[in-house]
């Protein structure tokens, strides 16, 4: 466990902050996440690095869970305060994956499940990915701009404006993915089951299928 | 094959040369005891359930917990005549199972023989070159798998060439074919809850150690696999892993069952992790809810540390929580490092602090031997656990020996370092150290006996009579019930380390 100091926390949507804090001293790789504590609670939670894992601080995009015990105290850090930070851990990486060579990604998420695909595009600058973001309302497109014209869809399920209503599931049933992408999936559990069922009835082996739960 | 197929989910008795039974259901690390404790396969009874919903003749044939010699076992499996027989296997016992398997196919060269499990759906090539078995299942959801692949054998008398169901590994003649990665998250409201009645739950209700009353229960698990799920040594880590979460109101529905229709009086989750924060809230207040924390039922979970918060063990106490097992496994960090435990040394107290303050009783799991363990941190472990224990912090334990087992990431760890001494899967019964390590084997397994010597020690004695100040019934229990079993624990463990000692 190390104890690093923040360096930035910023809200970026009434339930979502991102919280940026010092680099541990640890190799880590893009999709890991870090247990974070704040120290004085004795409880932690897993939380998937939002940034490039090369960079010299690691970012989190966190929701504020009501009744939470970890994400509202972390809601509150201002600069200098401290976190624990245990890790990195997990296998939700792309490395291998981009050692097959000229690999078609889709990242399909839900909510903070972008996070890993963020710290993805970041940490490899030369991706070809499409990502399919489903959110609740507009405001939820996290650096939208960044993953760069025509990589990014948002799909949005409480639209304002009367917009139609859209979920991940929707767009995938509507849209025939690259038939040799590489498929992550990373959200809630429902969503996850069935967007395998639909990769697989697009012909997606379940073998280039790779997911991770978010709560 | 017609829709009536009779499909027996099968746990052979396995007993070696001492006499001892081998244990082997999900997550559980296969050791050989002469008094076993009797684990209710989870996932394998719900499978059964499902299957039996679907209108498949299922024979619950679990030869261990139903105290068959093997020789019995297979006369009354050759009887049956099943057209499937499913088998659950780990490291330890992989070779026994070939040998069995191959029996089972010269009596019965129709019967079509899957194996699952954890080793494996690892190494499913290694399971078809070794033994007849004609599918290997390498999904830990057996349930949802075994369901499809039943369907389709139904209706499918060419399924060695057509299944294309994602997760297996299937003999057609000559060659192997693999139908891909299986799927990872199910929505595991759609596998049922356990039939007791089919699954023989009296088999399993009083030859449990962990049990302080009986009748007891394992609960269908509300976590399938870990949601943590990064600790090298565990079966529930790996890049195709991740976790499935069941609806907390159905869960709840089934301990009122258990309860009010079995007379269960402990239920335990053996979930990798149970719930935590707001849905462990909510599962506790449900039990209050329903008056269910009346009953005279304990529960029991596992958990981690820094995973549940004073506010929920406060009302976990409320609902009669008692056991709860947390994976201590080492007093050092740079082990906890290694290992990917995720937690901190300096919140252990606190976090046993509040279950103890709330009635509850902390079982501690170690583990002794990691290859790289020096006599330092080994003596550190040692004198951590007993202070935890004397001080009342902790209630129980259990120590074992660190066995790479089932291509866990710590196994591969052990062979890339090249510390494993053997590759003899029958070595890896947990008996015995099988890797290079920097003190010698007989220091670990004094650790062990010092360890489990803690339940007679004086200090030990005192702090459970100071907790029948209390005037808990539990705590009564505890000191009058519970210490007959710890006799008979460390007796067993005892006599293992000593076989072990000798080799």
């Amino acid at each position: 466990m190390q104890l690093v100091s923040v360096i930035d926390n910023e809200r970026l949507s009434t339930s979502t902050f991102m919280l940026t804090v010092e680099r541990p001293t640890a190799m880590i790789k893009a999709g890991q996440c870090f247990n974070v504590g704040t120290g004085v609670s004795g409880v932690n939670r897993e939380y998937s690095m939002y940034s490039d894992a090369n960079a010299d601080f690691v970012q989190f995009l966190i929701r504020e869970v009501d009744g939470g015990i970890v994400s509202t105290k972390l809601a509150e850090m201002k600069k200098g305060d401290t976190v624990e930070l245990a890790g990195p851990y997990g296998e939700f990486c792309i490395e291998n994956t981009i050692a097959r060579g000229d690999e078609h990604y889709t990242f399909i998420c839900t909510g903070t499940g972008i996070a890993p695909f963020r710290s993805f595009v970041q940490t490899y600058g030369s991706l070809n990915f499409e990502l399919i973001h489903g959110i609740r309302h507009e405001e939820e497109q996290y650096h939208a701009k960044e993953y760069g014209r025509g990589r990014y869809t948002p799909c949005i399920s409480r639209p304002a404006n009367g917009a139609n209503t859209q979920r991940v599931t929707d767009y995938i049933q509507r849209n025939t993915l690259n038939p040799n992408t590489t498929v992550y999936i990373c959200g809630n559990r429902k969503m996850i089951a069935e967007v395998f069922e639909l990769c697989r009835q697009q012909g997606i082996s379940g073998s280039n299928i790779f997911t991770e739960v978010f709560f | 094959m017609g829709a009536q197929l009779k499909i027996s989910i099968s746990y052979p008795p396995i007993v070696n040369s001492k006499g001892q039974k081998a244990m082997v259901s999900q997550n559980r690390n296969v050791q050989y005891f002469k008094k076993p404790t009797y684990l209710l396969p989870v996932v394998h009874s719900q499978a059964a359930t499902w299957l039996d919903q679907k209108g498949y003749d299922v024979i619950w044939d679990d030869g261990n917990a139903q105290r068959k010699s093997y020789k019995q076992w297979f006369n009354d499996l050759v009887s049956a005549r099943p057209d499937i027989i499913v088998f659950e296997s780990t490291t330890p016992v992989m070779k026994f199972y070939w040998r069995t398997i191959n029996q089972i196919k010269e009596k019965m060269p129709e019967v079509i023989v899957v194996m699952t499990g954890y080793h494996s759906m690892r190494m499913p090539q290694e399971t078809l070159d070794e033994s007849s078995a004609d599918v290997v299942l390498k999904s830990n959801h057996v349930d949802f798998a075994l369901v499809r692949f039943a369907d389709f054998v139904a209706t499918n008398d060419n399924w060695r060439e057509t299944l294309d169901i994602e997760g297996f590994s299937i003999r057609n003649g000559n060659t192997i074919r693999d139908t891909g990665n299986f799927k990872q998250v199910e929505e595991l409201e759609t596998s049922p809850i356990i039939n007791r009645d089919l699954t023989r739950w009296k088999d399993y209700a009083y030859e449990n150690g962990n049990f302080l009353q009986t009748p007891g229960a394992y609960a269908t698990s509300v976590i399938r696999d870990c949601m943590f799920g990064k600790c090298t040594f565990c079966r529930y880590n790996g890049p195709d892993l991740t976790f499935s979460m069941m609806d907390i109101k159905r869960s709840l529905d089934e301990y009122e069952n258990l309860i009010n229709n079995y007379g269960v009086k402990e239920i335990f989750d053996d979930s990798g992790v149970w719930y935590r924060g707001r849905e462990a809230r909510a599962f506790a207040q449900g039990i209050i809810d329903r008056g269910l924390h009346k009953k005279g039922c304990y529960f029991g979970i596992n958990t981690r540390f820094e995973y549940l918060d004073e506010e929920t063990l406060k009302l976990m106490g409320k609902a009669n929580f008692r056991f709860i097992l947390l994976g201590y496994e080492a007093a050092d960090n740079e082990t906890l490092m290694r290992l990917n435990k995720g937690y901190q040394l300096e919140h252990v107290d606190n976090c046993l602090k509040w279950m103890t303050k709330y009635g509850m009783h902390p079982h501690l799991t170690i583990m002794v031997g990691y290859y790289w363990q020096t006599k330092e941190q080994l003596d550190k472990t040692v004198s951590e656990v007993k202070r935890l224990m004397f001080s009342g912090l902790a209630r129980t334990l259990q120590v074992t020996l660190c066995t790479p087992l089932d291509y866990t990431p710590y196994h591969k760890e052990c062979q890339m370092a090249g510390v494993l001494t053997t590759d003899n899967y029958d070595d890896f019964d947990m008996s015995k150290l099988i890797v290079k390590t920097p003190i010698p084997h007989e220091e670990y397994y004094n650790a062990v006996r010092e360890m489990y010597s803690i339940a007679f020690h004086p200090k030990f004695i005192l702090r459970q009579l100071l907790f029948l100040l209390g005037l808990k019934k539990r705590d009564w229990q505890f000191l009058f019930t519970y210490s007959v079993r710890a006799i008979r624990r460390v007796r067993q463990h005892v006599f293992n380390l000593t076989q072990a000692s000798k080799t």
